[in-house]
């Protein structure tokens, strides 16, 4: 059981509560965790340290092309807080090799050129390859690839040793994350009653890490938050050589394509799968797989010898193509970190943020862009 | 006899018999590691069967070809595979996909697969059946590769079954390995280098089981296998698992192999069985008579030729550690039985159904604790909860051959009825001999009851998941974090995360987590059923995707 009385509680305990709790907890903060284990984004994610504008945005959800490419400085930010974490973390095989958007048409390079145009200005390290330029530094890929962005600031890591790690190093500092749900928040004189499963605790701030899970907590406080779950499908091979440094994306097809240091590849990037609440875990579409693995199949080659070894569903969390950091409106003793599209990239520096607010520390960037009164 | 073949393995050239195994070929040749696995470690063959992922070589520059399921042939440049095979070679897979829409699917040719198939044939429905073997028949009914003779009754028996399958006018359509099985029911397969899709009318899933090893220090190492490997090796290939041979287990397979071994010219130094001598428990030793004479005497038999043969068997014993040792494996033992020295150690624990598809399509089980398995819940007609899906034999819980056999004709004949638009007929004798083998099946279980292995019985050093090289002392603090599910352990641990897929870890890590947190074993204790069901090369997904992409078209 938590303590009766905390200066902060967590409510979510994927990568952005992990975050914010390790800051909390390195200010000897007294906190406690709460995460209720459903289908948390970090426990399937891939892993991919996004920076560059996703093509699966721009043409999926075009209104909000224009948050997302405000957002790319704190993209920039997130991988030097990623780079930090690694470190505390004790490593996380995180590399930042780059990540290769291709393009197999000249309307696509005309697309991708623009675009790096625009990402140029918002300070990435960007540039257009052709295809003699791709095969030096991605040999591997098919030749009907004619050309690519680098962006030099993504990268990956492997996100099941961070989210280890990263409870690990929390526990060895006393903190036990609480395995409960969080039915309500609410606004006592001194504080915030938390009631969860597990019984209740009054804490001085509350920190919602809770992503799609925000919008019904904050709905019981009278704050309208539009996040969404989103089901998506992702695909593991077995181990082989180790060539493929980058993070691969494609300029029109969904697909994120890379190796983890264990020669494993995987297979994701925005194909969708099922989920039906009653049921509880999110399943895999036939669909997805094929249409998924075949993409990556056609991109690289050289991997259809490989085997497919596993295929998952995940939950992943949309707002409006920005973060949401901040204090509710009506109630800032509660604090929301949702992190949104690419949200592991996202999630630490996101969960620093709100950890920063809740112990009254200075911020980093400005949070002004991603405060949720912006719904209201 | 038969031909011989030359082909090379690591550059040497080898010349053996035509017909076998790759994993045969190589274990006559005196080679038992295969691979490279995790942290340099060699691996072999251990299930003989498809399922472990072990025995994993690469031929004529593909990666990830299974020594038991691929026939060795002239020419072949076998070579050990590497932990990370080079990303070049480009699959053979035909752009020419087999999509197929019978009025049945029966996916699987044991006993169970193959008289459903003749039955629903006979009644007139359209059938196909699958096999991932070359030859049909199933664990209990296998048949010899091809130009080798039939061994004895079993195989003649089985042999007899094939061929009334072949007869009845169902299709069978043989080496084709079922990777997915989705709602519908889709199933889709691959074989020889191309993609299968099936999508039938009404679907039979006889699957069978594959074997429970006890987990002890050095289960991974090559020459460790099971007994239904070394079975495998001995009466489709002929080939020996070695010279000097320890089998070890729980059930009446164990003293069937090694008198098997034996006659076949083996010198096996030590049998040992986990349950107490049969005779120590007369009650279930007369059930199981009265239940089935013939099979009892059968089993009585067995064991006297074993002692008359000098085989050392011990009851109430189970191996507790395996060692290489100067020539050999050292394999120790926790009872009576001391220590040997042998080529080979065998071992079968129980069994586990391949029930795989089953969850993937939805169906309910229920946990068993006695057989410690998740059970199907099926109608009398063997349909299972999802309507359209008719489930036979050893997928639903071990049942054994005799039991398959029948459950396969009653479900034949209901899902012809179904397809047919009839009335299924109530098949009154083969009800009642349904009811018989399950008398036999569970008196015998009675006899060779013993303790199974639990979490807490596994020493700290032994690997829990050898494809992921993760030991019992791994899993132990994050498996009793408060709140954690199986997912989490395997994501905090990798346990079950390699080739087999937590088929080896899985039933133990489910009970221990239950146990642990006070709560009963049931289906979501278990890994999510996830496809693909087995590794599948992507280049047959591949195929599938153009082939759904032409015939939805
Ligand atoms: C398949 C997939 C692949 C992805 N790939 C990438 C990628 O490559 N790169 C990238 O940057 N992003 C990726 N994402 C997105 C990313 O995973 C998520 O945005 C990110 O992990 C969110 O982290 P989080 O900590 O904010 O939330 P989550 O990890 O979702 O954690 C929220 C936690 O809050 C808990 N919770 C919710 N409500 C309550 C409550 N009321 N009480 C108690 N606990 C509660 C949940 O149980 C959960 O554990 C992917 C997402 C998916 C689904
Ligand atoms: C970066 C990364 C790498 C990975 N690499 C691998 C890998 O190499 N190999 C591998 O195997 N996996 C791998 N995984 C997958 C991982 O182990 C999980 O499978 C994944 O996190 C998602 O879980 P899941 O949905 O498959 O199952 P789980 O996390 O296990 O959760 C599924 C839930 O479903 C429940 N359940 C059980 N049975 C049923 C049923 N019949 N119907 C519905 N629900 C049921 C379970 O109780 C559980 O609560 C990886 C994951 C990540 C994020
Ligand atoms: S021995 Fe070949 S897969 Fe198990």
């Amino acid at each position: 059981m938590p303590d009766e009385r905390v200066d902060i509680a967590v409510v979510g305990g994927g990568i952005t509560g992990l975050a914010a709790a390790l800051h909390l907890t390195e200010a000897h903060a007294r906190i406690a965790v709460f995460d209720a284990g459903l289908n948390a984004g970090s426990n399937a994610n891939a892993g991919s340290l996004h920076v560059q504008l996703q093509s699966r945005f721009l043409r999926l959800y075009p209104d909000e092309a224009p948050n997302v490419e405000a957002s790319l400085p704190l993209y920039l930010a997130a991988t030097r807080t990623w780079i930090e974490l690694d470190r505390w973390l004790g490593g996380v095989e995180l590399a930042q090799k780059g990540g290769l958007m291709l393009a197999e048409s000249d309307a696509q390079m005309a697309f991708l050129e623009k675009k790096a145009e625009r990402e140029s200005r918002k300070g990435l390290d960007v540039d257009i390859l052709n295809r003699a330029e791709l095969e030096e530094i991605a040999p591997w890929l098919g030749d009907h690839v004619v050309g690519a962005e680098l962006c030099r600031d993504e990268g990956k890591l492997n996100p099941l040793l961070a989210n280890e790690a990263a409870r690990k190093l929390l526990k060895s500092s006393g903190v036990a994350i609480v395995p409960s749900q969080v039915h309500a928040l609410e606004p006592v004189p001194d504080g915030i009653r938390v009631s969860t499963d597990a019984g209740d605790c009054i804490a001085e701030h509350a920190i919602l890490a809770t992503s799609w899970g925000t919008r019904a907590l904050a709905a019981g406080l009278g704050v309208r938050i539009p996040v969404s779950w989103e089901p998506l499908h992702m695909n593991i091979t077995e181990p082989g050589d180790y060539i493929m440094e980058h993070l691969v994306q494609h300029a029109e097809q969904p697909i994120t394509l890379k190796q983890f240091q264990s020669g494993q590849i995987v297979i994701g990037g925005g194909w969708a799968a099922k989920f039906d609440p009653a049921v509880g875990t999110p399943e895999v579409l036939k669909a997805s797989l094929l249409g998924n693995v075949a993409l990556a199949a056609h991109l690289a080659p050289g991997i259809a010898h490989l085997r497919l070894m596993r295929t998952w569903a995940g939950l992943n969390t949309t707002a409006d193509g920005k973060s949401i950091i901040g204090p509710l409106p009506g109630t800032p003793r509660v604090i929301a970190a949702v992190p949104g599209d690419a949200g592991y990239t996202l999630g630490p520096i996101v969960g620093q943020a709100a950890a920063n607010l809740a112990l009254g520390n200075e911020q980093q960037f400005d949070l002004m862009p991603y405060t949720p009164a912006r719904f209201s | 006899m038969t031909d011989t073949v030359k082909f090379h393995f690591d550059g040497e050239e080898l010349s053996l018999p035509a017909g076998l195994s790759l994993a045969a070929a190589l274990t006559t040749a005196g080679i038992r590691g295969f691979r490279e696995g995790p942290n340099g470690a060699t691996r072999g063959m251990f299930c003989g069967m498809g399922v472990c992922q072990e025995c994993l070589v690469e031929v004529d520059g593909n990666p990830n070809q299974r020594a038991c399921m691929t026939k060795v042939a002239s020419g072949l440049s076998v070579r050990t595979q590497s932990a990370r095979p080079a990303l070049v070679a480009s699959p053979q897979i035909s752009s020419n996909p087999l999509v197929e829409k019978p009025d049945i699917l029966v996916v699987g040719g044991g006993a169970g697969g193959l008289s459903a198939a003749a039955e629903a044939a006979r009644h007139g429905a359209q059938v196909l059946l699958l096999d991932e073997r070359a030859t049909s028949g199933g664990q209990f009914y296998k048949q010899p590769a091809a130009g080798f003779a039939l061994l004895d009754k079993q195989q003649s028996d089985g042999a007899a079954l094939l061929d009334d399958a072949l007869q009845s006018g169902a299709r069978l359509l043989d080496e084709t390995e079922i990777w997915g099985a989705f709602a519908g029911p889709e199933i889709h397969a691959t074989r020889r280098g191309q993609a299968v899709i099936v999508r039938p009318r009404v679907l039979i899933v006889a699957t069978g089981a594959y074997e429970q090893p006890r987990l002890v220090p050095g289960w991974e190492l090559p020459g460790v296998m099971t007994t239904g490997a070394a079975q495998t090796l001995w009466r489709s290939y002929r080939t020996l698992p070695g010279g000097r041979v320890a089998v070890f287990g729980n059930g009446p397979l164990n003293l069937q192999v090694a008198d098997e071994l034996r006659s076949g010219g083996a010198e096996v130094l030590l049998v040992a069985e986990a349950a107490p001598a049969p005779w120590t428990r007369p009650g279930a030793a007369v059930a199981m008579s009265a239940a089935s004479p013939g099979l009892a005497r059968d089993g009585l038999s067995t064991l006297m030729r074993l002692r008359r043969g000098g085989v050392p068997v011990h009851f109430k014993t189970v191996l507790s550690r395996v060692e290489t040792a100067d020539g050999g494996l050292r394999a120790t033992t926790d009872g009576a039985g001391g220590e040997v020295v042998v080529d080979a150690v065998c071992m079968n624990y129980g069994f586990q159904p391949q029930n795989e598809i089953l969850r993937l399509l939805g169906a309910d089980f229920i946990y068993e604790e006695r057989r410690g398995q998740l059970i199907c819940q099926r109608s009398d007609e063997c349909e299972t909860t999802v309507g359209g899906v008719f489930a036979v034999g050893d997928c639903c819980g071990m049942g054994g051959a005799p039991a398959a056999r029948v459950e396969g004709q009653i479900a034949g004949c209901a899902a012809a009825a179904k397809v047919l638009g009839q009335q299924a007929m109530y098949n009154r004798g083969a009800n009642l001999r349904l009811r018989q083998h399950r008398a036999f099946q569970s008196a015998l279980w009675r006899v060779f009851e013993a303790d199974s292995q639990d979490y807490a019985d596994i020493a700290q050093e032994t690997l829990v998941c050898r494809c992921e090289s993760v030991t019992k002392g791994d899993i132990d603090g994050p498996s009793q974090e408060p709140g954690v599910e199986i997912g989490g352990v395997k994501r905090a641990t990798r346990v079950g995360m390699g080739r087999c897929q937590g088929r080896y870890c899985s039933h133990v890590l489910a009970k221990h987590m239950a146990l642990a947190q006070g709560r009963s074993v049931d289906e979501r204790a278990y890994f999510a059923p996830r496809v693909p069901i087995k590794p599948v090369p992507i280049a047959s997904v591949l195929a599938a995707q153009e082939a759904l992409e032409a015939d939805d078209a």
